[in-house]
C-alpha cells in the first residue's frame, strides 16, 4: 500500500503543475527514485495502474530512473554505495554515514500537450 | 497531431501535500489549535499512551482526539471513556494520513474552543513519516519490546520526531533493550529529538512528558 499512497501524493503534485502550466494531457512522467528513499520502483510500475485509474492520467505513461544511494563514511571519509556494501563502509565497517545522494523521490520533468 | 511539450518539473512528489499541510498549519495557529502526531508501530501503546495524557491534562486543556485506522473503531471507544471529544478516521486501506485528510478529519471533528487536538496515526513506522500532515509537532513512541535498534532501522521516522516516548520501561527488566544505546541511536538520526523514558501502563515518566506538551501548547498559543 505504500507505494500507492506515494503515486496517490505524485498524481496531485503533478496535477498542480498542469494547472500552473496550463497543460492539456500529460503524455509521460519522469520520476527519478533514489535508492535509499525506501520505495521500490518495481512497486511502484505494478502500482501505477491502480494510481492513475479515474484520474486525469489515465493513460500516463511513468518512466522511473533509479537514482544511486551513494554515502560518506563519517568515520573513514570513503565514498560508497550504501546498497551495494548493505549500509556499511567496505573499508572501516563504519555504519555512520552522510548520505550524498539517493534519498529523494522527484519529478523530474513531465511531457505534455 | 498534437505536439508536445516537455516541462522541466524537479520537484519533490511530496509537494503538494507539504503545501497543504503548510496551510493548514496557519490555520491552525489563527485558531489556536495546537495539532500533535502521534505515530507508532502497532501495538506500541498510543492509545494507552494517550489515555495518560489526557488523565494528565484534561483538567486545563480542551482535547479533542481523531483515531485514525485502517478499519475497527476499538481505539475511538477507549478513548471516548476519558470523556474527550473524539471520531474515528478510516484511511480507506491507506497506510498513513496526508494533510488533506487530516484537515477532513478536523473538520468533522470540529476544533472550536480545542486547545490540543491529537491525531493518532495509522499503526507504522513507514508511510506515516513522508508525509507531512499539518501537525505542530511530530511525536512518535516506541516501546520496549521492539528493540532499541529501531532507530537504525526506520531512520525516516526517527528523523522527522520532535519527541520519542520510550513506552513500557516498566518491562525493561525482561528485555535485551539498552535505554542509553536506544537514546544514542535517536540521538545519531536526530539530534534535536527529545527522548522520555515512560511506563503508560504504570504512568512512569508520563508526568515529564505532560509538562513538555503543557508547555508547548502554551507557547503555540501566545500571540
Amino acid at each position: 500500500m505504500h507505494e500507492l499512497g506515494i503515486l496517490n501524493a505524485m498524481v496531485h503534485t503533478i496535477e498542480d503543475i498542469v494547472r500552473e502550466e496550463g497543460a492539456g494531457e500529460v503524455e509521460k512522467i519522469v520520476l527519478e527514485v533514489g535508492q535509499l528513499s525506501g520505495i521500490v520502483p518495481g512497486y511502484l510500475e505494478e502500482c501505477w495502474p491502480a494510481a492513475r485509474y479515474k484520474t486525469s492520467m489515465e493513460t500516463t505513461e511513468l518512466e522511473i530512473r533509479v537514482v544511486p544511494g551513494m554515502v560518506k563514511c563519517r568515520a573513514c571519509g570513503r565514498i560508497f554505495n550504501a546498497v551495494e556494501y548493505d549500509m556499511k563502509c567496505p573499508g572501516c565497517a563504519g555504519q555512520d554515514m552522510e548520505i550524498l545522494s539517493g534519498n529523494d523521490l522527484i519529478i523530474q520533468e513531465i511531457l505534455c500537450t | 497531431m498534437d505536439t508536445f511539450r516537455t516541462i522541466e518539473v524537479k520537484r519533490s512528489i511530496f509537494d503538494n501535500n507539504d503545501r497543504q499541510a503548510g496551510e493548514l498549519r496557519q490555520r491552525l495557529k489563527k485558531e489556536k489549535v495546537f495539532l500533535l502526531n502521534l505515530m507508532s508501530s502497532p501495538g506500541a501503546g498510543k492509545t494507552t499512551t494517550l489515555t495518560r495524557t489526557i488523565e494528565a491534562l484534561s483538567n486545563e486543556l480542551k482535547i479533542g482526539v481523531m483515531e485514525a485506522d485502517i478499519d475497527s473503531d476499538v481505539d475511538a471507544r477507549s478513548i471516548e471513556k476519558t470523556g474527550v471529544k473524539v471520531i474515528q478516521l478510516h484511511t480507506g486501506g491507506m497506510c498513513h494520513l496526508d494533510a488533506d485528510m487530516t484537515r477532513q478529519g478536523l473538520e468533522a471533528m470540529g476544533t472550536e474552543n480545542i486547545d490540543l487536538a491529537v491525531l493518532e496515526n495509522v499503526g507504522n513506522l513507514v508511510c506515516p513519516a513522508e508525509f507531512d500532515t499539518g501537525a505542530v509537532k511530530n511525536v512518535m513512541i516506541l516501546s520496549v519490546p521492539e528493540g532499541d535498534d529501531k532507530p537504525l532501522k526506520y531512520p525516516l521516522m526517527f528523523s522527522v520526531c520532535d519527541v520519542v516516548l520510550i513506552n513500557k520501561v516498566d518491562v525493561l527488566p525482561y528485555f535485551d533493550f539498552d535505554l542509553e544505546k536506544c537514546k544514542e541511536y535517536i540521538n545519531k538520526r536526530n539530534p534535536r529529538a527529545l527522548v522520555f523514558a515512560i511506563s503508560a501502563k504504570t504512568g512512569e515518566g508520563v508526568e515529564e512528558w505532560a509538562d513538555w506538551l503543557r508547555r508547548e501548547v502554551a507557547q503555540w498559543q501566545k500571540d
